[in-house]
């Protein structure tokens, strides 16, 4: 298990995470949500050990991340940024093996395949910088399995997503996600930050919902997602509805000023 | 230990020894030379470093400074110069030969391709890595002091007559040039009014680099009996304009061939100049660097030129005509 | 490691995954061997290549030179062309190897030691140390005598670059323009330094540092050589290991973080690596510039940006190009010589102006 115990980060003398308890689970995909500047993306950063903690501790199987080697710690958890530029003309191949911990021999056919999961077949040669927004997310995913490749197989590993749907079309979103599925179905845990509410419902085991830096709902899609609780959050009034696929989620009108609106 | 036995075969080589030399280069065969004279026996000097240098053969001269290229032509030894540096630039016919480049960064091996036997070089050439290499090539390397005087004049003149085994000519050469000095400081016996003059380097930018004292025009402006007005400042440096007008020098001295237009228009636009009695009267006095500054044998026609340009009214004669004064020089 | 990678790829992989990168190594490197050889064979002083081998070989096996014109072929061949050569594949790769580490280090292809003010840097403490150290060099160790000089220059470079790290990167991201602007200050305030030097230093060591500001491998002699051998080796042994740190470090320094690089340690070894390499070269030959710019971005050209390959290939590349650049100096107008520093000005910097336009949407 993977958890954040009274986390707190604070920056330039603002307060981001006032303490913070956050558990991401193996085998489920721990979905996190929240207005904008509610600390996502900073609870995501503190957990992955980018951040820097005023407070608290954060551990993998009871061990602090403080005390894994940096090499330990990327084997079993690995992190999806929103975005990546790279700096130099690096082929699609060489951004893949720098997630592939110098394995080195049979670098090209493990390229290969995780070009395959995430439908990139024979980009392998082609410019990084060349590609579109979304072609650079799904490479950047395939770095990210790669590196987890690493890790024993009976320990479970982690996978931090940070919006990682947000350059992507319908379909592709869905690739991101299914493999998210599929990394949390092999026992390892999943840990999205998403911004549509109605995938975090779809795809979500567990979803916990932040708001100015604390976390003010944690439980099952049905549990968090109902009117109350995205009130509370966004501040925005909405209907949750259940169709037969799941629940859904349909903003009613803007209560308070505009700009927090999302999905 | 090895570099000594080195040193003593190389010693017992006699120059014609030269024509066993493998290269191809055609500078490098002693035939075409032009040596006549040169003993074949060996000699010593004391150069400007106090070293004693053993030299062999003076037939294929390197002539690192102006002053030593001049020399050699006033002795009539020019075609025993097979290259001289960027600061020999009279007579005309030394800027025919080989140049290895500036005095201070002489390259090696460029000094060694073109085979010289003997190499004359004014104290302060260099780098010192140079110096060591042509050195451990067995190339007798005579260090000529850099004189500001008529003395200093005189001695370079001996030392590099003695180098080349042609004392009667260094002799005749400097009797010479003693005597010109001798009538020139006759001639300015008299001058109690010394007139104040400033010599300009360069004036890049709008600011003047002045000489000094300790520099070479500064020992110019003594013998032509004439103050320094920027006595102040030591060596070459920017001239401060305050300082300078303060001075108030009666006229500036400049170099024609500095690599930089230095006309009265220029000089007397800078504002180290406003107001001296030298930009009242656009007095500028304009004269080769290599005359001015070299002292070599013709530096007592530089300074009588200059005495002559500072103390209008003063009688001063006439020099007796001298081979090395006036181009060309053979 | 591409290139076998290419050959085992599915037939649908595009056609330029086939980095030939162990092909572009072994060209480098015949380059950096043909260079060697070339400037142990140029030279103003004629000898016939084949002559230059035998010369070597009598110098070894210890043979009296009988002529003064064969002590004259020893001369140029063991004390001339041969350190100079030595000195010239220690300033090259040193130099070039550095600049590459910095622009990986500084995510940006035109961090170059010479134009982010590290040379300069590195220069003003040689200079110093010349200066100043010279007056209490006699109560110092042999040591310092002659390592002095190199170590001075080591840690000018080392303070520079720790100061341009931290005016140009902020949260762990590195402004070009600031990088470029806060360069272009610490070179003018290390030159200015400089003047102050050589106006308060006398006339001797102003010859001294005139000969040596303009860059040049003139003054090469065995001494030198041994003065920088430490500092590039040490830098070549270090650079394999900071290759996959500097690959991760062009995804962003967090993602460095996340694939399990050790960054802050990298960043630190990798600035003493490059102040290694960047203050032999300056106490060996003054400061030559561009080498450390042009040099990456040709290997990056070729090989890829990949730093396994590149560090390697700017070694040996670098050697090539600073002794070719070095047989022009002395071939231009002899038996005169042109500063190194020059010939790599005049080419590098319309290079740096046409990466500069090309890069002109990132400087903004």
């Amino acid at each position: 298990m993977y958890e954040g115990k009274d986390v707190r980060v604070v920056m330039n003398g603002r307060t981001l995470l006032n303490g913070v308890d956050m558990e991401i689970r193996s085998g489920q995909i721990t979905v996190l949500v929240g207005p904008n500047g509610a600390g996502k993306s900073t609870l995501l950063k503190a957990l992955s050990g980018e951040h820097k903690l005023a407070a608290g501790r954060v551990s993998l199987d009871g061990t602090a991340i403080s005390e894994l080697s940096a090499r330990e710690l990327a084997c079993r958890r690995a992190v999806l940024p929103q975005s990546v530029e790279v700096a130099f003309s690096f082929t699609v191949a060489e951004v893949i093996s720098v997630g592939l911990m110098g394995s080195g021999a049979r670098e090209s056919g493990r390229v290969a395949r995780l070009l395959h999961s995430v439908e990139l077949p024979g980009f392998a040669g082609r410019r990084y910088d060349s590609l579109s927004g979304g072609e650079r997310q799904r490479v950047q995913l395939a770095r990210v399995l790669a590196q987890l490749e690493c890790g024993h197989a009976d320990k479970a590993s982690y996978l931090f997503l940070d919006e990682p749907t947000a350059s992507l079309d319908l379909a592709h979103q869905f690739v991101v996600l299914r493999l998210a599925r599929a990394h949390a179905d092999k026992g390892g845990g999943v840990l999205a930050v998403l911004h549509d509410l109605n995938l975090a419902a779809m795809v979500a085991d567990r979803i916990v919902v932040l708001a100015n830096g604390n976390i003010i709902a944690d439980g099952t899609v049905d549990e968090v997602i109902c009117d109350e609780v995205i009130e509370r959050a966004f501040g925005v009034s909405v209907r949750v509805g259940v169709p037969p696929a799941g629940p859904y989620v349909l903003p009613q009108n803007i209560r308070h000023s505009a700009g927090t609106a999302q999905a | 230990m090895k570099k000594s036995l080195l040193l003593a075969l190389s010693l017992v080589c006699s120059s014609g020894l030269y024509a066993m030399t493998w290269t191809a280069t055609a500078a490098e065969t002693p035939a075409d030379s032009g040596a006549k004279a040169t003993p074949a026996k060996s000699f010593t000097v004391t150069d400007a470093r106090d070293r004693v240098v053993t030299i062999t053969d003076a037939s294929r001269i390197a002539s690192i400074g102006g002053a030593v290229t001049e020399i050699l032509y006033a002795m009539g030894l020019g075609d025993r110069i097979i290259a001289v540096d960027q600061t020999s630039t009279f007579p005309m016919d030394a800027k025919s030969k080989p140049q290895v480049g500036y005095t201070r960064t002489l390259s090696p091996e460029g000094v060694l391709s073109v085979g010289p036997s003997l190499i004359l070089a004014t104290d302060g050439s260099g780098p010192r890595t140079t110096i060591d290499v042509l050195e451990q090539a067995s190339i007798p390397v005579v260090m000529i002091p850099e004189g500001h005087d008529a003395e200093g004049v005189l001695r370079k003149i001996e030392l590099i007559a003695a180098a080349v085994g042609e004392p009667e000519k260094g002799k005749a050469l400097a009797d010479a040039v003693r005597a010109d000095f001798e009538t020139l400081s006759r001639a300015l016996e008299p001058v109690k009014d010394r007139p104040r003059a400033v010599f300009v380097m360069s004036a890049s930018g709008g600011a003047a680099v002045v000489g000094g004292s300790g520099t070479s025009a500064d020992a110019m402006f003594q013998l032509a009996k004439a103050t320094n007005a920027m006595a102040d400042i030591k060596g070459y440096k920017p001239a401060q304009d305050e300082a300078a007008m303060i001075s108030e020098p009666e006229a500036v001295v400049v170099m024609r061939d500095g690599g930089q237009k230095l006309d009265a228009d220029t000089i007397f636009a800078l504002p180290t100049f406003l107001g001296t009695p030298a930009a009242r009267d656009r007095k500028l006095l304009t004269y080769p660097g290599s005359y001015l500054l070299g002292f070599g044998p013709r530096t007592p026609f530089a300074v009588r030129d200059l005495a002559v340009a500072l103390h209008p009214g003063l009688e001063i004669p006439e020099l007796p005509a001298r081979p090395w004064h006036t181009e060309p020089v053979q | 490691m591409s290139a076998e990678q290419s050959s085992s790829l599915p037939v649908t992989e595009h056609k330029d995954a086939a980095r030939p990168v162990a092909a572009g190594l072994v060209l480098f490197g015949v380059l950096a061997v043909a260079a060697f050889l070339g400037a142990l064979a140029i030279g103003p002083f004629s000898i016939a290549p084949g002559r230059i081998i035998a010369v070597m070989w009598e110098a070894w096996s210890g043979v009296e030179t009988h002529t003064s014109a064969m002590l004259r072929e020893r001369v140029v061949v063991m004390d001339v062309r041969f350190p100079r050569a030595v000195l010239g594949v220690l300033v090259g790769a040193g130099t070039a190897v550095a600049g590459a580490i910095m622009q990986g280090v500084f995510r940006n292809p035109l961090a170059d030691p010479g134009l982010i003010g590290v040379a300069p840097g590195a220069g003003l403490a040689a200079v110093a140390w010349m200066v100043i150290g010279s007056s209490f060099l006699v109560h110092l160790p042999d040591f310092f005598q002659v390592m002095g000089l190199p170590l001075a220059a080591f840690f000018g470079g080392l303070v520079t670059t720790l100061l341009i790290s931290r005016l140009a990167t902020r949260d762990g991201r590195t402004s070009v323009a600031t990088l470029l602007f806060a360069g272009l200050a610490l070179g003018a305030m290390a030159a200015a330094g400089t003047g102050v030097l050589v106006f308060i230093a006398t006339e001797q060591q102003t010859r001294e540092l005139l000969f040596w500001t303009m860059g040049s491998l003139a003054g090469a002699t065995w001494i030198k050589v041994a003065m920088a051998a430490p500092f590039v080796a040490a830098l070549l042994v270090l650079s394999p290991f900071l290759a996959r740190g500097l690959d991760a470090m062009a995804l962003g320094e967090a993602e460095a973080y996340h694939v399990g690089i050790p960054v802050e340690r990298l960043k630190r070894i990798a600035i003493v690596a490059v102040a290694a390499g960047v203050g032999a070269a300056v106490a060996a030959a003054g400061v030559v510039g561009f080498i450390g710019l042009m040099v990456p971005h040709l290997a990056r050209l070729a090989l890829g940006p990949s730093h396994r390959a590149l560090l390697p290939a700017s070694a040996m590349l670098g050697a090539a190009v600073l002794l070719a650049a070095d047989i022009f100096a002395r071939m231009v107008a002899p038996p005169a010589e042109v500063p190194l520093g020059i010939v790599t000005a005049l080419v590098g910097a319309p290079f740096f102006l046409w990466l500069l336009l090309r890069r002109r949407a990132f400087v903004g």
